[in-house]
C-alpha cells in the first residue's frame, strides 16, 4: 500500500459527526482532516493502530490492514468494530480483516488493540472511495505457436464469476522476443464480465518468424467497473510464458518456402552456431540484424516480384551456407472475359483470361474453380506452366434439361483469391464443330443436294446453316438455311437455281437459329453440274468470198453460260425459197463454213449441240443491200477500246452489226464482228487482239428486212504510234539559192497512225560537223518548215546561199509523235553576179584611192609655193 | 565450378581426337576386324558432345535457378545430395582401375544421374527448359546404350541393381525449395565431372585397345575443374 497516492489514502475523521457538504468540498475537507489526524496520531496517539487501508479485488470483499501500534508484535489482540447498520465486532489477531464490501458512504471503524493488558483504540472513517479495486494477478492458460504463419495463440480466462456483471475489463498484453526480452508488442483487449469464467483468445502475427527468436507473453487487467466508485487499479503482470522452437537438424533458415505479396516487408532469420558472414537475397547483400547467439536475421522491404524458381535468401558462414526460397508474387486477378460456350450442346466450355500474371507458376499458380449453382457441380483447372498471353478453358458436362447455367469462376492461389460470375442460356451460346463428311450429289443440271455431318446434341434446336457457293468468274454467293436440329446425324439439303454444266465450290457452316457464331467452314467440294441443251443459237456472220460464189459463214462458240455443256458440233444450213443446203456435224472447234450459194437470198441457220441436245437456231440472211456514196472515215479509239456512234434509223428493224478486220488483209476480211440491239446508237469495240499502231477497218452493218446494209466505213487505230520509218525524200533541183526535195509516201503499216504532216529542217552544215551537233531545239541556225498539207510532196527551199553546203532533214508525224528523221547533204550552185561584184568592188575602190591621193599631192604643192613668197 | 560455354580446348582436344582416329574409321582401314576399338571412340566422341551440350543446358538450368546458382563465383559447400554418385576419385584410385570396373563405375553413375535428371524434368516450370532437358536426357540415354555396347564388346556383364535397392538412389523431394536447388546445382555440377573423367576413361581405353605399333600418346588438357 505504500505505493498509494496521498489523495488515495482512506479518509478518516474524529467524532461522530458528518457535515453534509458539496462533494468537492467534502474532498479538500476530507484531505485536511486527514493531516490533522494524522497529526494527531503521530503525536498524541502513537500507541494506537493506524493507517488503515482497503483493497478489494472482487467489489464483494474489501481487504483492510493496518499498522500495529507501536511497540506492540505477537500476541496483539485486536478488536475491530464495524459502524454499518447492525454495528460488528471482530476479534483477531492479526492487523488484517476481510470484511464484506459496505453500502456506499462512510463508516466507523474502531479498531482496539490489547496488548499485555494494555488498550488502544483507533476509529478510522471508512467509505468505498477509500478502497482501491486491484483485480488478481491473471494467469495464462496457454500459449502456442504456429510457426508456420509465424502466429502465437494466447488463451487465458477472465474469472468472471467471481466478478459483477458488466463490468468492462482491459487487458494489456505484452510479447517480448529474445532472451534479453525486449518489448515488441504492447496490446490492449477489451472484454466484458458476464458473471461467468470465460477463455479469452487472442492471437498475434509476428512480422519475424516465431523460430528466430523466443518470444514471450504477459498480460495483466484493469476492471472498469461502473458502480465502484473507489480507485481502480492495474493488476500485477501475470507469469510470462515463453516460446521456443527446437531447431532440427535440416531447417537453418526462416521461413521456408513461403509465397508472399510483392511489396511486403519481410524478415528472415538464420539459426546458426558458427557465425554467419554474410546475408544475401538475389544477388544483393543485406545488413545483418543479430539475434541470440550467433543467430541472425535480415529484414527486406518492398520486396520485388519472383522470378519463376522464386528469389533466393542466402546465408553464408565460414563453414557453410544456408538458405530459403520465397515466392513473391499476386493474388490471382479477376478472371477476365469470362465466356461459355457450347459445341455440341453436351458440352460447356468456358474460357477466361487470367489477367495479370501473378509470378506464381508450379505448385503455387492459380487454381480455378469453375462452379454452377444450380446444380452444384463443379471442375477444376490448374496451369501448372508459366503463363502465355493464351485463354485458359475449361469444359463442363451439361446437365440434361437444363438451359440457363450460373457459373460462378473462382481463382485461388496462396495470396487471395477472385472470382467471376456468367449466367448462359447455353442453347443461346452455340458455336458449332466445323461440318464434316462434306457432299454433294446431283438432283439435276440446276440443283444438287448437299450432305454433311455434324457432331453434338441439336435435337432441341434448329440449325441455321450458309452455304458458300464459288463459281469461277462469278461473284462469291452466300445462301442461308434453317434445318432442324437432330443428335449426332448427317443434315441435307438441296441447293438450286444453279447453272449447267458449271464447276461450283461448296462450303458449309452452321449456327443455333439464335446466332451466337458461326462454325467454322467445312472443308470445300468442287461438283459439277451436268449439262443441258445450249439455251441459244450461236453468234452467226456471213461474208461473201472474194469471188462472189462462196457464202462464208462464221459463228462464235457459245459462252460457258449459254453452252450449258461441251459443244460437241454444230449443224449449219441454208434456206431460200427454192432449196436447202445443210451441213451438219461440224465438229466443235470449228467455228466456219463456207457454202457455195447462187445470188438468191438465203437464210442461214446455225444450230450448236451438246451431249443433251441442240441449241435453238441461230439465224442470219444472206442478203447485202447496197449503200453508195460511202465515205471513209477516221477514228482513234482510247485504251484499247473503240467508240463508234451513228444516227438512229429507223429503217433498221433488227441488229446492228459491227464487224472490223486488219485493213491490211485481202479481202474478205474479219476479225470479229459485234450485234448490238437496232435501237442503239454507239457501240464500243474491245478485242484483245487490237494492237496500237495498227490500222483497223470497221463496217457498220444495218439489218433491213432480213438483210444487211453497210451503212458506214472506218479507218482507225486504237492508239496511234510515231512512224517507224522516215519518207524517202530526194532533191530534185538545185540552183545557187534554192533547192527542190520531193518526198514518197510511208506505207500504212509503217506510218503507225494517221499522218498529221511533215517537218523539214535544214542548215548549213558540212556531213561530219551537222551529224555531230543533231537536230535538238532551240538551235537558231536550223531552219524548219512544218508541213502540214499531207497531200504536198514537193518543197521548195529558198534564198539559200550559193556554193554552200546544207544539211537537209525530213521527218513524218503522226498524233502518237514523230518518226525518225531522213537527211541528206546538198551543196548550192555558184552565183556568177556575186563573183563579179566581188572582182569588182575592189578594183573600183583602188582607183578612187588613187585619184584622191594625186588631188592630193597637187594642192601641197601649191601651198609650199605660195608660203615662200609669203616668208620672202 | 565452370559451367560456361566457350571452352575452346575441349573443342580443339574433340577435333584433334577426331582427326587422329581418322585411321581407325573401319571404312579406311579395313586391315581385319576392327574389335572395340570403333565403339569406344563413338562413346568418347558421345561424351565431349555431351560436355558440350551440358554447357548450353546448365546456363539455362542455374538461370532458372536465379541467383546466385547462375554467379561464376558461386561455390558452395555440397549440401545434400549425398546420394549423386560423386566423379571425383583419388588419381592413384583412378589408374589402378581395371576396364570393367572403370565401365561398370561410369555405366552405374550415368544411369542414377540420368534418373535424377528426369526427376529434374517434370520440376521444371517451364516448357522450354523442360524440352531442354529431355534433349539432353535423349542423350545421355544414348551414352549409356554406347556405354553398355562397350562393355558387350569387352564380354562385360550389365552391372544388375540388387532387389530392393533401387529406391535408395531414387531422387525424391527435399526437404526445401532451397535445398532441392542445391541438389539440381550439385546435379548439373556433378554430371559435368562424370563426363570430364569419362572423356579421360575412354580416352586411357581407347588408348589400351589400340595396337602398340599405333600408340601415341595424346595428352588432352581439359580446363575448368
Amino acid at each position: 500500500m505504500d505505493v498509494f497516492l496521498p489523495w488515495r489514502q482512506p479518509s478518516w475523521r474524529v467524532g461522530r459527526r458528518r457535515m453534509r457538504l458539496p462533494a468537492d468540498f467534502r474532498w479538500l475537507l476530507a484531505a485536511f482532516v486527514l493531516l490533522y489526524v494524522l497529526n494527531e496520531a503521530n503525536g498524541q496517539k502513537k500507541g494506537s493502530p493506524r493507517d488503515l487501508t482497503c483493497t478489494t479485488n472482487n467489489l464483494q470483499v474489501w481487504d483492510c490492514t493496518w499498522k500495529a501500534p507501536v511497540g506492540t508484535g505477537h500476541g496483539t489482540i485486536y478488536k475491530v468494530c464495524i459502524e454499518d447498520r447492525l454495528r460488528s465486532c471482530h476479534q483477531i489477531e492479526k492487523a488484517n480483516i476481510k470484511i464484506p464490501a459496505l453500502s456506499p458512504g462512510d463508516h466507523e471503524i474502531t479498531i482496539n488493540s490489547l496488548h499485555d493488558f494494555e488498550s488502544s483504540l483507533s476509529t478510522f472513517i471508512l467509505n468505498e472511495k477509500n478502497v482501491s479495486l486491484i483485480p488478481d494477478t491473471p494467469e495464462i492458460l496457454n500459449l502456442s505457436a504456429d510457426f508456420s504463419t509465424s502466429t502465437l495463440h494466447l488463451e487465458w480466462t477472465d474469472k468472471g464469476s467471481g466478478l459483477p456483471h458488466h463490468s468492462h475489463v482491459v487487458w494489456e498484453i505484452k510479447v517480448m522476443r529474445k532472451d534479453s526480452m525486449e518489448l515488441v508488442e504492447l496490446v490492449t483487449y477489451n472484454t466484458t464480465l458476464n458473471g461467468r469464467d470465460v477463455v479469452h483468445r487472442w492471437s498475434w502475427a509476428s512480422d519475424m518468424p516465431l523460430e528466430c527468436a523466443a518470444h514471450h507473453v504477459s498480460i495483466r487487467c484493469y476492471i472498469d467497473s461502473p458502480h465502484f466508485s473507489g480507485p481502480k487499479e492495474w493488476s500485477n503482470w501475470s507469469p510470462v510464458k515463453s516460446i521456443s522452437w527446437t531447431p532440427d537438424s535440416q531447417t537453418k533458415v526462416f521461413p521456408q518456402d513461403n509465397v508472399i505479396l510483392v511489396g511486403s516487408d519481410i524478415t528472415f532469420c538464420c539459426l546458426s552456431q558458427e557465425k554467419v558472414l554474410v546475408a544475401q537475397i538475389g544477388s544483393k547483400n543485406c545488413p545483418l540484424i543479430h539475434l541470440d547467439g550467433e543467430n541472425v536475421a535480415i529484414k527486406i522491404h518492398n520486396i520485388s516480384v519472383s522470378e519463376d524458381s522464386g528469389t533466393n535468401v542466402i546465408f553464408t558462414t565460414e563453414e557453410s551456407i544456408y538458405g530459403t526460397v520465397i515466392f513473391a508474387g499476386y493474388p490471382p486477378d479477376v478472371p477476365q472475359k469470362l465466356n461459355c460456350e457450347t459445341h455440341d450442346l453436351e458440352k460447356i466450355v468456358c474460357s477466361w483470361n487470367p489477367g495479370r500474371p501473378t509470378a506464381l507458376v508450379g505448385p503455387r499458380s492459380t487454381n480455378y474453380i469453375l462452379f454452377e449453382s444450380f446444380s452444384g457441380k463443379y471442375v477444376t483447372f490448374k496451369n501448372a506452366e508459366v503463363p502465355t498471353n493464351e485463354s485458359y478453358l475449361v469444359s463442363f458436362e451439361m446437365i440434361p434439361n437444363q438451359e440457363i447455367y450460373n457459373f460462378t469462376l473462382n481463382a485461388h492461389n496462396p495470396l487471395g483469391q477472385s472470382e467471376s460470375t456468367i449466367v448462359v442460356n447455353i442453347t443461346e451460346k452455340v458455336f458449332p464443330h466445323p461440318p464434316t463428311s462434306f457432299r454433294v450429289k446431283d438432283i439435276n443440271s440446276k440443283a444438287v443436294t448437299l450432305f454433311w455431318r455434324l457432331s453434338g446434341n441439336f435435337a432441341k434446336i434448329n440449325l441455321l446453316c450458309q452455304i458458300k457457293i464459288n463459281k469461277a468468274n462469278s461473284k462469291q454467293e452466300l445462301r442461308n438455311v434453317t434445318i432442324k436440329g437432330l443428335k449426332n446425324s448427317s443434315y441435307r439439303v438441296a441447293v438450286d437455281k444453279l447453272n449447267p454444266y458449271t464447276v461450283y465450290t461448296f462450303r458449309i457452316r452452321c449456327s443455333s437459329e439464335t446466332y451466337w457464331k458461326w462454325s467454322k467452314w467445312s472443308s470445300e467440294k468442287q461438283h459439277l453440274t451436268t449439262e443441258a441443251i445450249p439455251s441459244k443459237g450461236p453468234d452467226t456472220w456471213r461474208e461473201w468470198s472474194s469471188d462472189g460464189k462462196n457464202l462464208i459463214i462464221y459463228w462464235k462458240p457459245l459462252s460457258i453460260n449459254e453452252a450449258n455443256g461441251k459443244i460437241l458440233s454444230y449443224n449449219v444450213s441454208c434456206s431460200s425459197d427454192e432449196e436447202t443446203q445443210s451441213l451438219s456435224e461440224i465438229p466443235d472447234p470449228q467455228h466456219k463454213a463456207e457454202i457455195r450459194l447462187d445470188k438468191n437470198d438465203y437464210i442461214i441457220s446455225v444450230v450448236a449441240k451438246n451431249s443433251v441436245g441442240s441449241s435453238p437456231p441461230s439465224k442470219i440472211a444472206s442478203m447485202e443491200i447496197p449503200n453508195d456514196g460511202l465515205r471513209v472515215e477516221q477514228v482513234v479509239g482510247m485504251g484499247r477500246r473503240i467508240l463508234l456512234s451513228w444516227h438512229p434509223d429507223p429503217n433498221m428493224t433488227c441488229d446492228y452489226v459491227i464487224k472490223w478486220c486488219n485493213s491490211s488483209r485481202s479481202e474478205p476480211c474479219l476479225m470479229d464482228w459485234k450485234k448490238v440491239p437496232f435501237n442503239s446508237t454507239e457501240a464500243i469495240i474491245e478485242s484483245d487482239q487490237f494492237r496500237p499502231g495498227i490500222r483497223y477497218r470497221f463496217f457498220l452493218y444495218g439489218c433491213r428486212n432480213q438483210g444487211y446494209q453497210l451503212l458506214r466505213s472506218i479507218v482507225g487505230y486504237i492508239e496511234e504510234l510515231a512512224p517507224i520509218v522516215a519518207p524517202n525524200f530526194t532533191v530534185e533541183d538545185t540552183s545557187a539559192d534554192s533547192i527542190l526535195v520531193k518526198w514518197e509516201d510511208i506505207p500504212v503499216e509503217e506510218l503507225r497512225g494517221f499522218l498529221r504532216g511533215y517537218l523539214f529542217y535544214f542548215e548549213k552544215g558540212e556531213r561530219d560537223t551537222s551529224k555531230v551537233r543533231g537536230l535538238e531545239s532551240g538551235r537558231s541556225d536550223i531552219k524548219v518548215k512544218n508541213i502540214t498539207d499531207i497531200s504536198q510532196k514537193t518543197l521548195r527551199i529558198a534564198d539559200l546561199q550559193g556554193k554552200t553546203s546544207y544539211h537537209l532533214v525530213l521527218r513524218a508525224y503522226t498524233d502518237g509523235g514523230l518518226g525518225p528523221e531522213k537527211s541528206m547533204f546538198v551543196v548550192t550552185k555558184e552565183n556568177s553576179v556575186g563573183l563579179i561584184i566581188a572582182i569588182l568592188i575592189p578594183v573600183a575602190v583602188a582607183v578612187i584611192i588613187g585619184v584622191v591621193t594625186s588631188i592630193l599631192c597637187y594642192r601641197k604643192r601649191e601651198w609650199e609655193t605660195v608660203l615662200l613668197r609669203h616668208w620672202k | 565450378m565452370d559451367l560456361r560455354a566457350g571452352d575452346s580446348w575441349g573443342m580443339l582436344a574433340c577435333l584433334c581426337t577426331v582427326l587422329w582416329h581418322l585411321p581407325a574409321v573401319p571404312a579406311l582401314n579395313r586391315t581385319g576386324d576392327p574389335g572395340p576399338g570403333p565403339s569406344i571412340q563413338k562413346t568418347y566422341d558421345l561424351t565431349r558432345y555431351l560436355e558440350h551440350q551440358l554447357r548450353s543446358l546448365a546456363g539455362t538450368y542455374l538461370n532458372y535457378l536465379g541467383p546466385p546458382f547462375n554467379e561464376p563465383d558461386f561455390n558452395p559447400p555440397r549440401l545434400g545430395a549425398e546420394t549423386l554418385p560423386r566423379a571425383t576419385v583419388n588419381l592413384e584410385v583412378w589408374r589402378s582401375l581395371n576396364d570393367k570396373l572403370r565401365l561398370t563405375q561410369n555405366y552405374e553413375a550415368y544411369s542414377h544421374l540420368l534418373c535424377y535428371l528426369r526427376g529434374l524434368n517434370r520440376q521444371a516450370a517451364t516448357a522450354e527448359l523442360r524440352r531442354s532437358l529431355a534433349h539432353f536426357c535423349t542423350s545421355l540415354q544414348g551414352l549409356l546404350g554406347s556405354i553398355a555396347g562397350v562393355m558387350a564388346a569387352l564380354g562385360y556383364p550389365l552391372p544388375q541393381p540388387l532387389p530392393g535397392t533401387e529406391p535408395i538412389w531414387s531422387p525424391g523431394p527435399a526437404p526445401s525449395d532451397f535445398l532441392q536447388k542445391m541438389d539440381d546445382f550439385w546435379l548439373l555440377k556433378e554430371l559435368q565431372t562424370w563426363l570430364w573423367r569419362s572423356a579421360k576413361d575412354f580416352n586411357r581405353l581407347k588408348k589400351k585397345m589400340q595396337p602398340p605399333a599405333a600408340a601415341v600418346t595424346l595428352h588432352l588438357e581439359a580446363h575448368g575443374f
